[in-house]
């Protein structure tokens, strides 16, 4: 027997819209030794099972107060979901938000964004459209759009991403506005210390249960041992 | 539907969805102190040691930078030789990509296949964590009848009358969860000519092929003649070598599939940590004799429960491999998921009810075997007074 080149039947029509594939761009700098001890702590301590399926409780509580210290917007550890990645926190938060046919708006670059949506039968704008389902905002917008459109949002019944992953931050957080605070899912990821160990988090908004039973449905959660690993560096203040 | 108003809320809330059910139990139970799980399919076993010191080493290496979406080469190229050797299998590396554990790699394949209104026919009863997949393919599922007679094996008679104009694709989970069975190398040979006589893709999960009780024995449907160019095979290091948390697992399919899958892995979840893969290359290509020592210890926690459930009149199918009992309750007179808050509630012991697998499977339990034999046997214990209790 050879091995085979194709299946005998056509593959999905939803493939042939994707982006192609790339090489790994995230090289990382060594991480600190405390942090390789952290992971081999929780290897010889036997964290080789699944973990809760929103992430370990610690990870999930230093999100939570890294929101509160950082710009005061309050989110319960229970709202908040550790992922493989920022991008498969955007993946479920995309995909659950928006409905298929419907259009995302997106002021930036939305190249992070694009697969996941052609998934889901959805659609990038970069103008306020009539069904417009989602806001996907990130802090490189510039801040004089932004503002005007989470103000449009405080009138609309918008959820709003809001993707900290990849960029400069400052302390301005959308969902400081108690207004839009329920509808509002921040991202972020460790990839700029710790790409290969996968590690994101979404956080807070109504959808909260909703963004965490959708992760469980794709990877039942994240690696263990990278969540031990990411805690030690994010409670070092170097994530 | 349960409308029982002694089961908490909680539960009768998400008792039509099978997995929010199960981890509505499970949050419960994680509530509750003293508690003996047998729900979650979590082998309790260690990782082997020299799979521990693999990843340690890649660590204290640095070699924890981002993989190609695919995976490591190394791995992928271990995955090929593996599987070629062990399951008969025609690969290539191009032909294997890593995976974030066996659910993703379930989830790739389905979206990489399945097209809104195709129907893909599953075995019934079925984990129900594969509906959210093909579900969000806007894929229908149909269920295939297996019996309990008949130790819920397969067959091709039954996958050939569920087939209709629409049919895209079977699922086939062998061992099975939830029921034990196994779909054996004559039914699946005649599955096969089903397969290639209707022009269907087979979706094959085979993450508990490693955990087949003798005299039994596990084949892979990809090695039948014909059908390498139909067949996705997955696979996962989480059971066999007990490695749930590492999230890794692999899929072998024709090379344009295995490119599909990485273009859509590439948009939802990106590479596998590379620490797990690391775990993995050591796993497949260290000793294997872990895989045979945690096998005998679940015969003997196997011949255990089925003892258990003897005394506690509950028949079930012979189980032939995985690390279930998929149990009959009938004899109790309670629909599953009531028992199952009973067994939780007042017995301390957690199991999930036959309605997470399928909303038809009222009378049925699963029960796993992944808690030491003395813990087992302490489940037995707590469980038989509450039956003699309510049993109806």
């Amino acid at each position: 027997m050879t091995a085979p080149k194709s299946l005998v039947r056509p593959l999905a029509e939803r493939v042939a819209a994707l982006p192609a594939l790339a090489p790994p761009t995230m090289e990382n700098p060594p991480l600190p030794p405390r942090v390789i001890a952290a992971a081999e702590d929780a290897l010889a301590r036997g964290e080789t099972h699944y973990t809760d399926r929103p992430g370990i409780p610690e990870f999930r509580a230093w999100v939570a107060a890294r929101l509160l210290d950082r710009w005061g917007v309050t989110v319960d550890p229970s709202e908040v979901t550790i992922t493989c990645g920022s991008t498969e926190a955007r993946y479920v938060a995309m995909t659950l938000l928006a409905a298929p046919g419907s259009a995302v708006l997106c002021p930036g670059d939305s190249a992070r964004i694009e697969g996941a949506l052609q998934l889901l039968g959805a659609r990038v704008v970069d103008s306020i459209q009539d069904d417009v389902t989602l806001l996907y905002i990130t802090p490189a917008v510039y801040r004089e759009t932004l503002l005007e459109l989470l103000k449009q949002a405080e009138e609309t019944d918008w959820w709003i991403v809001w993707d900290l992953s990849f960029a400069a931050l400052d302390d301005f957080h959308p969902a400081q506005n108690e207004a839009l605070a329920k509808r509002v899912v921040t991202i972020n990821s460790l990839s700029g210390r710790m790409a290969g160990w996968r590690l994101g988090w979404m956080a807070g908004s109504e959808a909260a249960l909703r963004l965490r039973a959708g992760k469980q449905a794709i990877t039942i959660c994240t690696t263990a041992v990278s969540q031990w690993a990411g805690l030690e560096l994010a409670r070092s203040g170097d994530a | 539907m349960i409308d029982n108003p002694n089961i908490p809320q909680a539960v009768r809330a998400v008792a039509a969805d099978g997995t929010q059910l199960r981890y509505a139990l499970m949050e419960m139970a994680r509530e509750m102190e003293d508690i003996i799980t047998l729900g979650r399919g979590d082998p309790d076993l260690p990782t082997p040691p020299h799979i521990i010191e693999a990843a340690n080493r890649a660590m204290r290496d640095g070699l924890t930078g981002a993989t190609h979406v695919k995976g490591m080469p190394s791995l992928r190229q271990a995955i090929a030789e593996h599987m070629r050797a062990v399951n008969g299998l025609a690969l290539e590396a191009d032909n294997v990509m890593v995976t974030t554990g066996g659910q993703e790699g379930l989830f790739l394949a389905v979206q990489a296949v399945i097209n809104p209104g195709d129907e893909i026919l599953v075995p019934d009863p079925r984990y129900s964590s594969y509906d959210d997949a093909i579900k969000r393919a806007g894929g229908r599922m149909v269920m295939v009848p297996t019996e309990r007679d008949d130790a819920f094996n397969l067959e091709a008679e039954a996958v050939e009358a569920a087939i209709t104009p629409a049919t895209k694709a079977l699922l086939i989970v062998t061992p099975s969860n939830p029921t034990a069975g196994i779909v054996t190398e004559d039914r699946l040979r005649a599955i096969a000519e089903v397969a290639i006589r209707h022009n269907l893709i087979v979706i094959v999960d085979e993450i508990y092929g490693k955990i087949v009780y003798p005299p039994w024995r596990h084949f892979s449907i990809g090695a039948l003649p014909g059908m390498a160019e139909r067949v996705i095979t997955l696979d996962a290091f989480s059971k066999a070598y007990a490695m749930t948390g590492w999230r890794c697992g692999y899929v072998a399919a024709p090379a344009d599939v295995i490119d599909a899958m990485a273009r859509i892995k590439q948009v939802t979840t990106g590479p596998v940590a590379t620490v797990s893969q690391w775990a993995g290359l050591a796993a497949l290509t260290g000793p294997q004799d872990c895989v045979g020592e945690y096998l005998d210890i679940y015969i003997q926690r196997r011949a255990v429960l089925l003892a258990g459930l003897d005394r506690m009149g509950f028949a079930y199918g012979e189980p032939r491999g995985g690390l279930f009992v998929w149990a009959d309750s009938s004899s109790t007179g309670i629909h599953a998921a009531e028992l199952s808050y009973l067994l939780l509630k007042e017995g301390r012991v957690l199991i999930f009810p036959g309605t997470a697998f399928g909303e038809q499977w009222r009378d049925y339990v699963r029960i796993t075997m992944l808690e030491p034999i003395e813990t087992l046997s302490a489940a037995v214990e707590r469980m038989l007074p509450v039956l003699e209790r309510y049993r109806i």
